[in-house]
């Protein structure tokens, strides 16, 4: 256990210092954007996965706790009180609460029918944003721009620095969620989702371990809301429609659920077609529906876990063709 | 196994962010002095909206094609990068940074609406390009001088203008015709609550009489507006305002109209004067009052028909307000070139656009004027008008003085803390 | 919240037929929308996220055959029928590949579905605002009930979807082949083993939710604009009524659908700000009450 830990810990440094390198490298801002957008969607997409991939809970609402982090840090630093981690973690807190309060009602509920009702909720945050307007802007968004006081001699409002602020977030983020995966809770879960009755049976509170991750998940999805509202320097209504909670399942999708990674992977190949394709077309929904549909009908899995059964077969035919060869050579001798 | 599937999923992950690099890692070559203009346009192009895009760009492209075919400026053309946010402000501000970093946009026309244009606003404060913002009507986005940022501008009616006007033209009706009750139904989202708020103070300042009996809101984007009529049945209001538009103004209309709503009630619309939402109604009812939003006949100017006719070719349908809006922008964009001799510098396009009064055939006068002290556009159309059931579909335009309504405006804005 | 002139609506005759009458018109074109979804997920247990499209199509299929042929009836015909065939080729060549797959398969699958048919209504249809237009017939004054308004063409829509639900209930409740759909809806394997053709049988009961939502979109086109992605707020409200009613049970559907119709037109004199709050909250609360809905199977 203790070699993973720092085998994971050796890759994640390794994975920001390329992080950190790319716009050394490559010094056009549109690059760095990009892939601000990769970190913010994939944390979304990985924060959701640890529900859908990992507990086999598949929430429609997941873009609520987006908006959330997002609109709270927003209205925290334009109060003009906080400093931003101050602000940050004020409003992980609050989403965290947000979402013990709708986790508690909705992991009672089971398969599709926790999918109705997380969705409902979602629809609700979204109502709300939408008409009390004297505090969230209604549909325009938080406007006037979200300030960003240095801290700690950490100055945000430099596009550079924002980025590697973005990049280290991120990375500690996905450690987090990778002890997640690896402890013992994560195997819990995965009993959970492949077996709840055996879990049950074993002692395991089932509902609290839903919820434990519920609103672990919720955190998590609004640190991304959180990195989002620096980079557009504002909070949308948008950020909590339907919409948003679908492009993030569909991210997971893509990339796969079953391997950790793959939501990113998802994020990073979304917003790539959707970049290219926006340049080109603007019929880009066309486009878009068929590559779903290419992945969805073709591949049945998103592209890692597809790359990972592919590998995995390939090792059981050499294994075989090895083990098949083994009694062949001694016929010969 | 699962430190496989991980171990996995990072390689996979940094070969795919090398090669995106790579693709990335070539921006559009923008020389010093580029043949070719490139003018950024966000907008929306998909969804129940798509018509406002659609009908901005087909407006930006013909007045490029004008201009580029007269020699263009200085031997440099224009052309439009047309980008689609999906209505989405994130994609906005990214979709503009883009046009800007990656594809040699030196200038912008932010032809989104409300949200998508504080997104993109938010973006030319960071990077300073000259930024037009052609649709967006929200007062605020430029009468509060909070927002203001140097090289961007509104080349778009504004919501406070058209209140004034409306109040105007409403209240001498009101007054005439003894009208006291009054409703009002607009769609339940910031914009449609500002601008009946705004309307409804001006109408009452300038005839105290007026008594709002009740206030209904209906969804943005409902499909169906039968319980609101049904409601405006019951209240029996003398008379309505209504800031719906588009597409749920065509269905209200065209529901209100089988409850013969418009019969004993007078009417007043903000919306109902724009082109393609009149054309689209199957029974437009004679009579209802409707601001104006445009009409190939009113500013009664040939360039103005020759304008109208034009697009109607490109488009398939009448020119809406958006398409003015945007034909407009890029004529103070092509002047500000002329006289920087295709400079793109923001800071000198800026300051000639700032306080330009442009010579062009939307105006009510003479010219168009970029007021410099809040960067929002003064002297356009605003007159109110009367609905036939065919086409021109608006006639007996009544124009009101512009210096009422920047008197007006001054007063709202000392009222808001905007000046 | 006004409940003084709820109730002065309440005690006045001409109020309450016009208020019921304008929630059965919101609720009856949203119930024919809600059972075909409802049907889709009882008998074939998925839920069809792209049925908007299919109201959709209705719209603009009806809009067509009206401007080339300017028969109503067979605008209304044409654009139910097609929705239907698009319907079964959706589900013959896309949909059936994510049977017994997880839900989220086929939520995406729908999700591409509904991003492809919004483009393709823009750039067949173009992106401007559209009516259908309905016959002269049609173009009277209001009918006064009671003291009461409403309108010939409501009349005309109410008694053309209590049509399509009447004959709904009686072919599966009352034919041969309506039995054989519920066999297929608690057995499918038994349902196959008998020889019936269940593929077709799927393909079928799919087109047919679509005819619904077809005959829907068109029935709206003369009243409801034409744009693309109008079928997304249908959608969503007819999903609430769905999930309201109960997966799968048609009577549910209907019986949500007229509570969310008498809801809003009376919610909008009582107290109109808290309307769209109290749909959500209402579907909020069935799912935690009672997760299967007003009259759903119970869940096992």
């Amino acid at each position: 256990m203790r070699r993973e830990s720092l085998r994971d810990l050796f890759i994640a440094a390794v994975a920001l210092a390329v992080l950190l390198v790319l716009p050394v490298l490559f010094p056009q801002p549109a690059l760095r954007d990009f892939l601000v957008y990769v970190i913010a969607y994939g944390l979304l997409a990985m924060s959701l996965n640890l529900l859908v991939g990992l507990t086999g809970l598949v929430s429609f609402g997941h873009a609520a706790y987006f908006a959330s982090g997002a609109y709270s840090f927003g209205l925290l630093m334009q109060s003009g009180h906080f400093s931003v981690p101050m602000a940050m973690l004020c409003a992980l807190a609050g989403t965290a609460l947000l979402a013990l309060v709708i986790g508690a009602i909705c992991v009672r509920l089971k398969e599709i029918y926790f999918s109705f009702i997380t969705l409902a909720f979602q629809m609700f945050i979204h109502s709300i944003i939408l008409t009390w307007v004297d505090v969230t802007g209604g549909d325009q968004g938080l406007r006037g721009g979200i300030p960003r006081p240095a801290f700690l001699g950490i100055d945000l409002s430099q596009a550079g620095t924002l980025y590697a602020f973005c990049a280290v977030v991120f990375i500690v983020c996905l450690l987090i969620m990778r002890q997640v995966w690896q402890s013992p809770f994560g195997y819990t879960l995965r009993m959970i989702r492949d077996n709840p009755a055996r879990a049950n049976f074993l002692g395991v509170n089932v509902l609290r371990m839903k919820l434990g991750i519920f609103v672990l998940a919720g955190t998590m999805a609004s640190m991304a809301g959180i990195l989002m509202a620096l980079f557009v320097s504002g909070a949308y209504a948008e950020f909590a429609f339907w919409t948003m909670s679908g492009e993030a399942i569909f991210m997971i999708m893509l990339g796969g659920m079953q391997v950790f990674l793959g939501p990113v992977i998802g994020a990073f190949l979304l917003q790539t077609l959707n970049h290219y394709v926006t340049i080109y077309t603007e019929h880009h929904g066309l486009v878009l529906g068929l590559v779903i549909l290419a992945i969805v009908l073709g591949l049945r899995r998103g592209v890692a876990d597809y790359a990972r059964d592919w590998l995995a077969a390939r090792r059981t035919t050499r294994e075989a063709a090895a083990l098949e060869a083994k009694p062949a050579k001694k016929a010969v001798s | 196994m699962s430190e496989n599937r991980g171990a996995i999923g990072r390689r996979m992950l940094l070969g795919g962010a090398a090669a995106g690099t790579a693709m990335l890692a070539m921006p559009h070559v923008a020389g010093a002095q580029a043949k070719v203009i490139r003018v950024g346009m966000p907008t929306t192009l998909s969804g129940r909206i798509a018509i406002l895009g659609t009908s901005s760009r087909t407006a930006i492209r013909y007045a490029f094609s004008r201009i580029n075919e007269a020699g263009g400026i200085g031997g440099r053309t224009l052309e439009v990068v047309d980008r689609d946010t999906k209505g989405r402000p994130d994609e906005a501000a990214k979709i503009t940074r883009d046009l800007i970093n990656n594809d040699g946009c030196e200038i912008l026309i932010d032809a989104e609406s409300s949200a998508g244009s504080f997104a993109v606003h938010e973006v030319v404060r960071d990077i300073p390009v000259l930024c037009l913002h052609t649709n967006s009507e929200t007062s605020s986005l430029t009468a509060d001088p909070k927002m203001l940022v140097k090289h961007a501008f509104r080349c778009a009616r504004q919501g406070v203008h058209d209140a004034v006007a409306g109040g105007v033209y409403a209240s001498a009706i009101s007054k005439e015709r003894g009208l006291k009750r009054w409703m009002t139904c607009s769609p339940d989202y910031a914009f449609g609550r500002d601008n009946t708020a705004e309307f409804l103070i001006f109408a009452k300042k300038f005839d105290p009489g007026i008594e709002v009996v009740d206030q209904i809101w209906p969804r943005l984007f409902a499909p169906d507006y039968t319980e609101n009529i049904t409601k405006i049945l019951q209240v029996k209001p003398q008379a309505m305002y209504s800031a719906l538009w588009g597409g749920d103004l065509v269905s209200f209309v065209e529901q209100a109209n089988l409850y013969r709503l418009f019969g004993n009630l007078t009417f007043f619309s903000s919306s109902l004067g724009d082109p393609p939402v009149a054309s689209a109604i199957k029974q437009l009812p004679q009579g209802i009052h409707t601001a104006y939003r445009y009409n190939r006949n009113y500013p009664a100017k040939p360039a103005n028909v020759a304008f109208a006719d034009d697009f109607t070719k490109l488009a398939k349908h009448e020119p809406t307000n958006w398409a003015w809006q945007n034909y407009v922008a890029c004529e103070f964009i092509a002047e500000a070139l002329r006289r920087t001799n295709g400079r793109t510098d923001p800071t000198a396009l800026s300051n000639e656009i700032s306080g330009m009064e442009l010579k062009t055939a939307f105006a009510v006068d003479e010219a168009i004027t970029m007021r410099a002290s809040d960067h929002t556009i003064i002297g356009y159309p605003v007159p109110w008008g009367i609905t036939i059931p065919a086409a021109p579909y608006v006639k007996d335009f009544v124009p009101v003085d512009w210096a009422q309504i920047l008197e007006m405006e001054q007063e709202w804005k000392k009222d808001k803390g905007f000046a | 919240m006004n409940l003084e002139v709820l109730a002065g609506c309440l005690a006045s005759g001409a109020c309450v037929v016009t208020q019921i009458s304008s929630g059965l018109i919101v609720g009856m074109l949203l119930f024919l929308v809600a059972s075909g979804l409802s049907l889709i997920f009882g008998v074939l247990g998925i839920v069809n996220f792209a049925h908007g499209a299919f109201y959709m199509a209705g719209a603009y299929f009806a809009l067509l055959a009206y401007e080339q042929t300017a028969s109503f009836t067979a605008a209304l015909a044409f654009g139910a029928l097609a929705a239907g065939v698009i319907g079964v080729a959706f589900e013959r060549f896309i949909m059936s590949r994510v049977y017994g797959h997880d839900v989220l398969m086929q939520l995406l699958v729908c999700y591409a579905a509904i991003l492809i048919f919004d483009d393709l209504v823009k750039i067949l249809f173009g992106a401007d605002y559209k009516l259908m237009g309905m016959p002269d017939a049609f173009a009277t004054a209001p009918i006064q009930i009671a003291g009461g308004f409403v309108p010939s063409y409501y009349i005309f829509m109410l008694v053309m979807a209590l049509a399509a639900g009447l004959g709904l209930w009686l072919g599966i409740n009352k034919t041969r082949i309506g039995k054989i759909i519920r066999a297929l809806a608690i057995n499918p394997q038994m349902v196959g083993a008998l020889g019936i053709n269940t593929k077709l049988l799927y393909a079928g009961v799919f087109g047919l939710g679509c005819v619904l939502a077809g005959l829907a979109g068109a029935l709206a086109a003369p009243v409801r604009s034409l744009t693309p992605g109008m079928g997304l707020s249908v959608l969503i409200e007819s999903f609430i009524v769905t999930v309201i009613g109960g997966m799968g049970s048609i009577p549910g559907a209907l019986v949500a659908a007229l509570l969310i119709g008498l809801t809003r037109s009376f919610g909008a004199i009582g107290f109109p700000l808290f309307v769209d709050g109290l749909m959500f909250g209402l579907m909020a609360l069935v799912l935690v009450v009672r997760p299967s809905g007003l009259l759903g199977a119970k869940a096992s």
